[in-house]
């Protein structure tokens, strides 16, 4: 996940569900960390501090959080991707490599896989677990901030994003970076934790994540805050509608959303034209 | 949660197990690098897109979006298992049991992959329990294997001699019909005999009454 991208979610609005353009913060200064309001400046690195410190537990984290369902909600990312042989990705907040593992063997030796993070610590252990796999050959790292991607426009035929939109300082202006990036034609996906649809599910998901998951986060990587903060992180994050619609305002087309596990996580995905 | 990505996931974990268990599948997945092939069985809501490179990745096509691949085979299961014969492909494409659109050579391809997959299973079961039992337990397996084949051959022969010599001293139907005839005329005689013979003793009984009165 990244961290620069983390730097800070935005001072927005996802809470009311309003676009990430209207900062409901009182000062335009300020943004959340969580729930906490910090200063837009301190946040990049207090998230970059989270992820320094759960790089290294991350994979065995998410699958303990999720009880390995994230690898079904990346399934069903890869799925959407409509991903062929010779294809330009970019798996964006890549963190640990999950997407660009699978990737790289879709697109096949004439295509190019960018596995980008803001975090160089998420990068590093990503980088070493996929060379650890063999996959080398068609994959770059780099670590990028979100809202300055430095790549040329129209470049990618896919710009994937998993868990990591809600760290990002500017949502709205990653959007904008990524739409430039993105070839015509090309599509974006945005797998990231949502609004579930249930009340019930809300209920006892809430329960789940600020009661056991910063438990579990002190028991495996002997910290609790990144946790809790992850917990806060999400409840701030925009909801379904709202995602949708700032990705259309930053000019995608044929915007959808898929909700999974009950609007636990949902899937966004918009194309340029 | 979504069960395509369960299922396509489980497809995808089996192909490569087996897979890595015959080193010389590598250079039939080699010819394949860079393919893919789309799969629509008729009984799966969803088509499974296979994408080779040095391993197989099995993907799910979503409805909204129609993904052929190099090679695209729409069938039913049944149709499924007739392809293991390759002549019947092109009375199986004029049936309409089976729509083949790209190159064909890619399904051919992996059929061949799959189908000649040698996979030492002792080898494997060595892994695990060491070489001597793994040994012993596949001999003792072939032994069973080749006792019960045995058997079944000389009961198909037991069989198939009984069936021919039965045949050769089996009565023809014409006489068994003569037969079932002269039992009718022999039954038919016994019956007028023993008519006949209560007839006699009825007569026998009333002379002697006649007489005495």
């Amino acid at each position: 996940m990244s961290n620069n991208q983390v730097s800070d979610s935005n001072v927005d609005s996802s809470e009311t569900g309003q676009t990430s353009s209207t900062p409901n913060s009182p000062d335009s200064n300020q943004t959340h960390f969580g729930f906490k309001q910090v200063d837009k400046a301190e946040k990049a690195s207090m998230v970059a501090g989270v992820f320094h410190s759960v790089a290294a537990k991350y994979d065995i984290m998410n699958d303990l959080m999720s009880m390995g369902v994230h690898r079904i909600w990346k399934r069903f990312t890869i799925d959407c991707s409509g991903v062929r042989a010779g294809h330009k990705v970019l798996d964006l907040a890549g963190g640990t490599g999950d997407l660009a593992a699978k990737f790289s063997k879709l697109v096949g030796e004439n295509g190019q896989v960018v596995l980008a993070d803001i975090n160089n610590a998420m990068l590093q252990v990503g980088r070493e677990k996929l060379r650890n796999k063999g996959i080398v050959g068609n994959l770059e790292y780099v670590q990028a901030n979100a809202e300055m991607l430095p790549f040329p426009d129209n470049h990618f035929d896919v710009i994937t994003i998993a868990f990591g939109l809600r760290n990002v300082t500017d949502k709205d202006k990653a959007l904008a970076s990524m739409y430039r990036v993105l070839k015509p034609g090309g599509r974006l996906l945005v797998l990231e934790f949502s609004k579930p649809q249930n009340e019930m599910l809300t209920k006892a998901y809430d329960l789940y994540s600020f009661h056991l998951l910063p438990k579990m986060g002190q028991l495996v990587a002997n910290d609790s805050e990144s946790y809790q903060y992850l917990a806060e992180s999400i409840r701030m994050h925009p909801d379904q509608e709202t995602l949708k619609g700032m990705m259309e305002t930053a000019g995608f087309e044929q915007t959808s959303f898929h909700n999974l596990t009950g609007g636990i996580v949902a899937l966004h995905r918009g194309f340029k034209f | 949660m979504p069960a395509a990505q369960l299922v396509s996931s489980a497809i995808e974990r089996v192909l490569n197990h087996l897979l890595k268990l015959d080193s010389d599948s590598a250079s039939g997945l080699k010819k394949l690098a860079g393919k893919q092939l789309s799969v629509a069985v008729h009984e799966l809501p969803w088509p499974l897109i296979f994408n080779f490179s040095d391993r197989v990745d099995v993907l799910v096509g979503m409805p909204d979006e129609e993904v052929k691949g190099d090679c695209h085979l729409a069938l039913s299961i049944a149709t499924l298992q007739k392809l293991k014969d390759t002549s019947q492909i092109t009375r199986l494409i004029q049936n309409n049991d089976l729509v083949l659109e790209g190159d064909l050579k890619v399904a051919q391809q992996f059929s061949q992959l799959i189908s000649e997959l040698e996979i030492d299973w002792e080898e494997q079961l060595s892994q695990y329990t060491g070489d001597l039992v793994a040994h012993k337990a596949f001999a003792f397996g072939k032994k069973l294997v080749q006792n019960t084949q045995a058997q079944a051959n000389r009961l198909v022969a037991t069989l198939a001699d009984a069936a021919i010599e039965e045949k050769r001293i089996a009565a023809p139907p014409i006489l068994v019909v003569d037969f079932c005839d002269q039992v009718n005329e022999l039954r038919s005689a016994t019956d007028r005999l023993e008519a006949k013979l209560n007839r006699l003793e009825r007569q026998s009984t009333t002379k002697p009454n006649k007489q005495s009165s």
